[in-house]
């Protein structure tokens, strides 16, 4: 070992001990009187001996000697310790190393090191806690007030619990009514804007609502849709009063999705702004991902409206985010958010600016001039990315989506604030599709959504009108050419009799979560008809359809429960339909709750089979009864060998697992006849009926019960 | 007169630091001074006639900045996983740790939530917190602070270990 090499470059803070055998250790070098603080005798005796009395040392050096044992060529290090010896402190880390069975134990006093390292990471954990705490604060109060304000108790009983939970809290509050009037605020609240509770001109809630419409395009969206949102704000108050401050908005609103009450949350975020400023790179940049954030975002844009050349904006918004963090914790999201931009960067062209704009948001201006076709190959090259698997340290992996706006300028709005607003208001429609998607800002798109705030509004007041109406549809058994059950179809006549197709309404009660009430209405609805067709002498079972987000709902199975007890109906008088896709997306909740309800006798089937993405295995594993083979495949039987194949598979793969087949969609006779040939069990469609008002569904019971006593007395006759 | 190597574990700024302090030395400090690395406090606990030398490994807070490193807890006898009941996100980063921690060793491990003097800001339930604890061998609610339940923490810990060790 060329010690004089070390001291012409300078790494003589550090002691050096070759291992001579198992736990002694002879001094190379050691000319710093520090190691006599660590290991007293050591340089007397010229070696020590382990156990050497500091209990990480000799941790370490056990962990040492495993190494050395390989006799593997590298080094293990024994990361940062302190070490307080009388008083004396020493900062330190160890390495082991093995070069061709030379064994050394080098001990480094980092003391220098340390102190900078400790004051980088002082300040920045200082940030990390002051924003978690921030975060905490606000979703604590936000949880607690929502837990309160959802009750259907009035405001006045309420007043007392809500003002225990906001009147001592240091975060301010405001409880706005549904038309963003006040209705509580806090003493926080004032405090924050310097008014007093006697002497204000303008409310601290007026100055947040008229800051947060400034500031922030997305406000109109965000009022309008009742979107849950959270940003920053600036307040300047001149002469002296500048501040940061952190935001959240919070719609609390009815099992029906009315808003009753919108919370608002505020924070001063001021000191972690200004431990932010003092470092320059983190002003116009993200501390996390070092990409551009969103306040030189803004700059860049405004930059780009100035050149007056057309470029595209991109608005980018991880799906379910929230989500992911609070399956998976905010450290993980971090690291998901991290590795994500470090795909998606690469695809970003030279010139162009990728910033983080949000928690999940990010955007791209497209700076050169491209055509809406190249906009959209790289909206699906950054969804290609994003959607691949990221795998967490515990070797579990998760996925993301990606919903993708965009607005071009000058064709969609020539200044930034409004072509923000369009990006946004373009990434709020790719949100409501299941899937990611990139989708453009259009008068279309604008109408369309103007509709869907439309629908969703009426469709809160549906149930209490009474516009929806269940149809049946009958389902035939093809050996008896009985009616066995019918299927109960939702409509909706609006009260200016306008009629809303299912396939427009029911993604809307899907995403806003008006599903639950609506599903349940329709569970409901279904028993008590069942009850009425037993009293009318008609033994007919229904099947009624479950969306995603019901099978989710934790009360459905005591509400199915209550139903069948309180209609007097047997339970296997009903029978839930879910499509293959419910049952992939939540294979553990479908599993429990299909065990549950066949537990109670009622049975299950399988809708639109042959079209999703199921396993056999879920067939085999799910406790099943039918399969309803898709109606696509019905329909060109006739012509198509392959759906002529597919059906023939479908009915003996069933039949081999005991399953039931049923077919949706016949029309024609030739239909029917195949489907008969081929042992399919029972058939829906055209052919017999088409749905059915309940009263009109009644009478071709009854025709067909009348039918059948004609034609048996016809044929006893013979 | 047994040994036993104890591990401090949590996120960053939970008060693990502060609880030794506190244990060890009796005192408290409101500054947060951020740790790097391991430093190791002894403390001799005296159960009736028998005695154990704990060795408390106060180790860097896990966060972005710094990884949950097995190495640490190689030859522990216990875990104690600190919380701060301030911050959910501190919870939920603490049962991660812990099942790090399970993935390479299966030696008890207490639950602490401490800042018991700071009002409660989580959204974390009481039945919540208890399905939370369960893995765990003890919870404790405390203080490095005022001190609440921190002389207790480890006086139940040394009779654990003095029990586990027959003695």
């Amino acid at each position: 070992m060329n010690i004089s090499l070390f001291k012409t470059l300078g790494i003589v803070n550090c002691c050096i001990f070759k291992r001579v055998s198992i736990g002694s250790y002879e001094i190379v070098y050691a000319e710093n009187e520090w190691i006599d603080i660590l290991l007293p005798h050591a340089r007397d005796e010229n070696k020590f001996i382990a156990p050497c009395g500091s209990p990480f040392l000799d941790d370490f050096i056990a962990q040492a000697e495993e190494f050395w044992e390989l006799a593997h060529n590298g080094r293990i290090e024994s990361g940062i310790w302190s070490e307080t010896i009388d008083e004396q402190e020493l900062k330190l880390n160890a390495y082991a190393t093995s070069d061709d069975n030379d064994f050394y134990l080098i001990i480094d006093n980092i003391m220098e090191q340390y102190d900078r390292r400790q004051k980088t990471l002082q300040s920045a954990r200082e940030l990390l806690l002051s924003n978690d705490k921030i975060v905490a604060q606000q979703e604590y109060i936000h949880q607690r007030l929502d837990e309160l304000l959802s009750q259907s108790s009035t405001l006045k009983d309420m007043q007392q619990p809500i003002t225990e939970v906001i009147e001592k809290t240091e975060v301010g509050v405001a409880i706005l009514s549904p038309n963003l009037k006040p209705v509580s605020q806090n003493p926080a609240l004032y405090s924050i804007f310097d008014t007093h509770l006697a002497s204000v001109k303008t409310e601290p809630y007026e100055l947040i609502l008229e800051l947060f419409e400034k500031q922030y395009p997305e406000f109109e969206r965000v009022i309008s849709t009742g979107s849950r949102w959270s940003g920053e704000l600036f307040w300047l108050q001149p002469p002296n009063s500048e501040k940061w401050l952190k935001l959240a908005v919070y719609p609390v609103k009815t099992d029906f999705q009315k808003i009753t009450h919108w919370v608002f949350i505020i924070s001063d975020i001021s000191q972690v702004k200004h431990l932010l400023q003092n470092n320059e790179k983190l002003t116009h940049y993200d501390a996390l991902t070092a990409i551009p954030n969103r306040q030189y975002f803004w700059m860049q844009l405004e930059q780009s409206v100035n050149n007056a050349v057309p470029f595209y904006l991109l608005y980018l918004d991880i799906k379910n985010f929230k989500r992911i963090n609070e399956v998976h914790g905010h450290s993980r999201g971090d690291k998901i958010i991290k590795e994500l931009v470090e795909r998606i960067a690469p695809h970003v062209s030279n010139g162009d600016m990728f910033a983080r704009i949000g928690g999940g948001e990010f955007a791209i201006i497209r700076q050169k001039t491209v055509t809406q076709q190249q906009c959209i190959d790289l909206g699906n090259i950054l969804i290609d990315v994003a959607t691949q698997p990221f795998y967490l340290p515990n070797g579990a992996h998760c996925e993301v989506g990606l919903n993708i706006g965009a607005a071009s300028f000058p064709r969609d709005a020539d200044d930034a604030e409004t072509l923000m607003k369009f990006a946004d208001l373009a990434v709020f429609n790719a949100k409501k599709l299941e899937k990611s998607s990139v989708q453009f800002y259009s008068q279309k798109l604008k109408d369309a959504s103007q509709r869907i705030i439309e629908l969703e509004s009426a469709l809160q007041t549906a149930i209490a009108n009474h516009e929806f109406e269940l149809f049946l549809q009958p389902m035939l058994d093809l050996t008896s050419g009985t009616i066995l059950k019918a299927e109960a179809l939702l409509r909706w006549n609006r009260f200016d009799s306008e009629r809303i197709g299912p396939d427009e309404f029911i993604p809307i009660a899907e995403q806003t979560g008006l599903i639950i009430p609506i599903g349940k209405w329709v569970i409901s609805k279904a028993c008590e008809m069942i009850s009425t067709l037993n009293h009318r002498g008609h033994s007919c079972k229904l099947s009624v359809n479950l969306s995603p987000r019901q099978v989710g709902d934790r009360n459905l199975l005591t509400f199915i429960q209550t139903e069948i007890r309180n209609h007097h109906i047997q339970p296997n008088q009903l029978e839930l339909e879910l499509t293959e896709g419910v049952l992939v997306d939540n294979y553990d909740r479908v599993q429990f709750l299909l065990t549950e309800v066949r537990k109670l006798g009622v049975s299950v089937s399988i809708d639109d089979f042959g079209t999703g993405y199921s396993s056999l295995s879920y067939l085999k594993k799910l406790p099943i009864d039918h399969i309803k083979i898709d109606r696509s495949f019905v329909q060109d039987l006739v012509d198509d060998e392959n759906d002529r194949a597919i059906i023939m598979a479908i009915i003996a793969m069933a039949h081999s697992l005991k399953l039931n087949v049923i077919a949706e969609g016949v029309e024609t006779e030739l239909q029917r006849d195949f489907l008969q040939l081929n042992h399919c069990n029972l058939a829906q469609g055209y052919l017999f009926s088409r749905p059915l008002p309940f009263m009109e569904f009644c009478e071709y019971l009854s025709n067909l019960t009348n039918q059948t006593l004609i034609d048996q007395s016809g044929h006893d006759l013979k | 007169m047994i040994q036993k190597k104890i591990c401090l574990l949590g996120a960053s700024g939970v008060g693990k630091t502060s609880l030794i302090k506190q244990y060890v030395e009796g005192i408290f400090s409101e500054k947060y001074l951020t740790s790097i690395g391991v430093k190791i406090d002894k403390k001799l606990v005296v159960c009736e006639d028998d005695s154990v030398q704990l060795m408390l490994w106060d180790i860097e807070g896990i966060d972005r900045y710094c990884g949950f490193q097995p190495k640490y807890i190689r030859g522990a006898s216990a875990l104690i996983i600190v919380v701060d009941h301030t911050r959910s996100q501190s919870l939920v980063e603490g049962i991660e740790i812990f099942r790090l921690a399970r993935d390479v060793s299966d030696i008890p491990a207490i639950l602490v939530i401490n800042k018991s003097d700071l009002n409660t800001a989580w959204h974390w339930s009481d039945e919540e917190l208890l399905d939370l604890s369960r893995p765990f061998s003890h919870t404790f609610r405390t203080s490095a602070k005022t001190g609440e339940n921190v002389e207790q923490l480890f006086s139940v810990l040394a009779q654990h270990l003095l029990s586990e060790a027959g003695r």
